[in-house]
């Protein structure tokens, strides 16, 4: 394997000077990000950055350091420095970390795909976007047209001082059309697909699939169209939510409310806390006997579908909330012990620079039995709403409001008019145990959402929320447009 | 580089010309990032993540005609470079031509350094000394039966730029902050602080404060959505500007008519008593004297005395739209256009505790969160309150609030507004506390 003695470098120097455990990855990423707007290319990028990063425990506390220079001096620098950190947090420390048992696996993992996007041409991945662009464009009325499409590979190396190597290769992509269309007092925007692009793991099969260019026309017809649409009432309403809004309602009230270094306050400074305390595990009525969610590192296509995560836990599906309750967090070895729940494999860091932490990995809302044609069944009055323009939740995951790009009224069980700025409000527990359908497995998608923040410092992760159309009662709509 | 050249001026700028000479472009600009960065993050009154990470990324913008690439690494060997060279040039051959592009900039006299950027202790400052402010302020918490969790942080940074029509630009900085969220059973506090020198963080000084917030906030009661006088922090307030900068203070937003200043300059669009302007040299900022094109940063004013004066440009918008660049492009490859990252408010006449002895029935914000945009015409955001939500009445903070949900519009609310005569650094702007008339609370949360 690569880097395998480099880390054992590591991993000896870390435990000579102390550390009762120690883990070391090296890192090597490369960004492909490709944009065009209004018929240019306004962006052409291709990044690479390489490093490693050591995690030192000592006297029960962490120390974490990382360099993008591979040497012997700067790999024994960079051990030190860990071992240094961890024994200045452990002068000040609360409970001693202690990690669960994990087996030190040794093997390795690297990304289904169809289509190298090293296979496809830069020039065939620009013209792609160029005709996608100019198509959302033809639409009359749209202001600023965009496509984007992101190949993002990660090769990583993990060891432990327990005896775990594991060397992995990600692949992930990812594309979208947007249309930008501004009138005298208000601006309207669509994206496809879903919120901000179909971002999964696999090759560039997903940017195909993505079916842009076919779908572009509609797109900037839909922004103009909304400028002078109707605008969503504010009242109190039935709502369906397409499956991509729906995952970012997962994301952000379930998703972050079960990560278990909020719960216990890890985070309480910067993205909070949560209601989802642990006196509720195994209780809690968290949604309707219809909600069931999984952390499912394993899962096909999911964007953050890995074989192992960045402490070496190998991917493990793991129930979250069963038939409406409560029944599992997300935790890494130095939780898990607190609510004695099962590893997922879900502790991931950025890049090789940054410290690994529990992040919402493939966070999937399972199917329901409801066809996607009959989930307006039963609305007499109500609102349809698609793709997310804006999210905001309370640092305890309670108070929500999100507004969509696009909305219809829902009459009869048939598709309305079209509505625009759509938003609708709730809490968390209340609205989840509104939940009386939820689309079948025709109609559920593994979507990703590349750009979820937590941590000081801040990192990015890329997330997935599976998820099918799903069916809300009585909830409050129209907010923020009411005065 | 040896370890002994990591940011090193020297060092730096062979890096850039060996990407320039490299480079087959007929123009090419590169640019260089160098950052050793530390943070000790605590919670439970005690570290728990505490980092340091060192790294140096290199990024090449080569021009083919008015053809655009860019590649980066932190791979800083000699094979590295000319690869990345490579890789942007090739990237862009294969990208379309951009009729607006007007070449890199060329050199701009009128360079203003910033004095005291650098501070050797903050660069030098250690694991210990972080973790004693942290066991500093843990003590306070300790005394009222709280606990903090938040973060104390150092940084060196060295930020290079040249390019194939002469700019050269260095620059070093340090900078430090620390967060501290006091908390209680029932209740939170919050205060921050930031500056180039670690030594001018006063960790108890600003524990004591979060530490009181949390204290009279305890038991909190519900608070019935509605209109009301507010005051927000800085704290508070400095989300409002960061967001204002991204939707409308920029010369791209402006020009395709999403930005609230589109047709308006010249116009009154908010309270005559408000003026924002972006300056990076503010003695209490964090600025840089120059762009991510090199090009020297101006002092611009963007709303004066309420009326719309004027949004900031790059190179490419100065260009397209005929105006002189005020040097605020962001790194290539940039789809947000130019934008300005050291707001500062003009302050107000009143000190902030006389503003809170002037309302008679009111909210005081301590901590924004969480805020999005809901409506960019508008301005209209959401967002919600944490850490220190307070009722005024009749000029006296009386009681802890649970926390609220806003929907308000940013202009609409700078149009009713009385801005506060302390000016204190807020991430990266400067700012006063302001009171707004009519703040619009539209739900309320459990805690």
């Amino acid at each position: 394997m690569p880097f395998e003695s480099e880390a054992q470098r590591v991993l000896d120097t870390a435990t000579r000077l102390g550390a009762e455990y120690a883990d070391v990855r090296f890192g090597q990423t490369r960004d492909e990000h490709i944009e065009v707007r209004n018929g240019v290319v306004a962006s052409l990028s291709d990044g690479e950055s390489a490093g490693f990063s050591v995690r030192a425990l000592c006297s029960g506390a962490w120390g974490f350091a990382s360099s993008a220079k591979v040497d012997d001096a700067e790999l024994d620098r960079v051990a030190g420095l860990a071992v240094t950190i961890a024994r200045a947090s452990a002068k000040i420390k609360s409970q001693p970390i202690t990690l669960v048992p994990s087996p030190a696996h040794v093997g390795s993992y690297k990304t289904p795909f169809e289509v190298d996007p090293a296979t496809v041409s830069l020039g065939d991945r620009v013209a792609l976007l160029l005709a996608a662009e100019k198509e959302v464009r033809a639409a009359k009325g749209v202001t600023v047209a965009r496509a984007w499409m992101d190949i993002w590979r990660t090769k990583k190396y993990f060891a432990n001082s327990e005896g775990a190597k594991i060397d992995q290769e990600l692949l992930q992509c990812g594309s979208a059309i947007h249309a930008l269309a501004v009138g005298e007092s208000d601006v309207q925007d669509r994206c496809f697909p879903g919120t901000g692009g179909l971002y999964q793991t696999g090759g560039y099969e997903i940017i195909r699939k993505a079916d842009l260019l076919g779908q572009a026309r509609r797109i900037g017809e839909e922004a103009v169209a909304l400028l002078t649409a109707a605008q969503c009432p504010s009242d109190t309403a039935d709502i369906v939510l397409s499956g991509d809004q729906v995952s970012l309602q997962i994301h952000e009230s379930i998703g972050h409310a079960l990560e278990l270094d909020r719960v216990l306050g890890w985070e309480a400074n910067f993205s909070g806390t949560s209601f989802a305390t642990l006196d509720k595990l195994g209780t809690f009525r968290y949604g309707s006997e219809k909600v069931n969610v999984v952390i499912d590192m394993t899962c096909p296509l999911a964007l953050a579908t890995h074989g192992y995560d960045d402490e070496g836990v190998k991917a493990t599906p793991v129930d979250l909330i069963r038939d409406g309750v409560l029944v599992g967090y997300m935790a890494g070895r130095d939780t898990a012990n607190t609510a004695k729940v099962a590893l997922s494999g879900c502790v991931r860091a950025e890049y090789w620079g940054r410290l690994p932490m529990i992040r919402i990995g493939n966070v999937n809302l399972e199917p329901g039995s409801v066809p996607a044609e009959n989930i307006f069944d039963d609305i007499k009055n109500g609102i349809y709403m698609e793709s997310n323009r804006s999210w905001s939740i309370d640092d305890k995951r309670l108070n929500f409001q999100f507004g969509c790009q696009i909305g219809y009224e829902i009459k009869d069980g048939k598709r309305g008019k079209l509505l625009k700025n759509p938003t609708y409000a709730g809490m968390t527990p209340t609205f989840w145990r509104s939940c009386d359908a939820i689309g079948d497995a025709a109609s559920w998608v593994a979507w990703g959402t590349p750009n979820c923040g937590k941590g000081e410092p801040l990192q990015t992760a890329r997330s997935c929320q599976g998820a099918s159309p799903a069916r809300f009662r009585n909830i409050q709509v129209g907010v923020g447009y009411e005065r | 580089m040896s370890d002994k050249d990591f940011a090193d001026q020297q060092a730096l700028q062979q890096v850039l010309e060996r990407a320039l000479t490299a480079s087959q472009a007929d123009e090419t600009e590169a640019l260089i990032a160098a950052s050793d960065a530390s943070l000790t993050r605590y919670t439970h009154n005690a570290a728990h993540e505490s980092v340091n990470e060192r790294n140096c990324q290199l990024s090449v913008r080569a021009v083919v005609g008015k053809r655009i690439g860019v590649a980066g690494t932190n791979r800083l060997d000699d094979a590295g470079i000319v690869e990345v060279a490579r890789r942007a040039y090739e990237s862009a051959k294969l990208s379309t031509e951009d009729a607006d592009f007007p070449g890199l900039p060329g050199p701009h006299e009128g360079l203003v350094e910033v004095p005291g950027a650098y501070d050797e202790a903050t660069a030098a400052a250690t694991p210990d000394m972080r973790v004693q402010a942290v066991a500093d302020v843990a003590k306070v918490m300790r005394l009222s039966n709280l606990y903090a969790a938040g973060y104390v942080s150092t940084q060196s940074d060295a930020f290079a730029i040249a390019n194939s029509k002469g700019v050269r630009r260095f620059h070093r900085s340090t900078d430090s902050a620390i967060n501290i969220k006091a908390i209680g059973s029932d209740s939170s506090g919050y205060a921050e602080g930031f500056s180039r020198r670690f030594a001018g963080l006063e960790p108890v000084k600003l524990a004591e404060r979060a530490a009181k917030k949390a204290v009279a906030s305890r038991t909190p009661r519900a608070l019935e959505p509605g209109a009301y006088t507010v005051i927000l922090e800085p704290a508070a307030f400095r989300e409002f500007l960061g967001y204002l900068s991204w939707i409308g203070f920029g010369a791209q937003s402006f020009e395709q008519g999403s930005s609230f200043m589109s047709g308006h300059l010249g116009e009154k669009i908010i309270g005559d008593n408000v003026t924002l302007r972006d300056d990076y040299a503010h003695p209490l900022g964090c600025g840089i004297p120059f762009d991510f094109e090199g090009v020297p940063r101006k002092a611009v004013s963007l709303i004066e005395r309420g009326v719309a004066k004027d949004v900031v440009y790059d190179s490419y918008y100065a260009a397209k739209l005929h105006h002189v660049n005020t040097g605020h492009a962001l790194p290539a490859p940039n789809s947000d256009g130019p934008m300005p990252l050291n707001i500062v408010v003009d302050p107000g006449g009143t000190a902030v505790e006389q503003m809170i002895k002037d309302v008679t029935h009111g909210v005081l914000v301590t901590r924004t969160w969480y805020i999005r945009l809901v409506d960019q015409k508008q301005t209209m955001i959401t967002g919600m309150t944490r850490d220190g939500l307070f009722l005024i009445e009749r000029g006296k903070l009386t009681k802890g609030l649970k926390n609220m949900r806003f929907n308000e519009s940013i202009i609409g609310a700078l149009g009713r507004c009385e801005l506060a005569s302390q000016l204190v650094r807020s991430e990266s702007h400067v700012l006063p506390a302001v009171k707004i008339e009519g703040f619009h609370f539209s739900s309320g949360t459990e805690f």
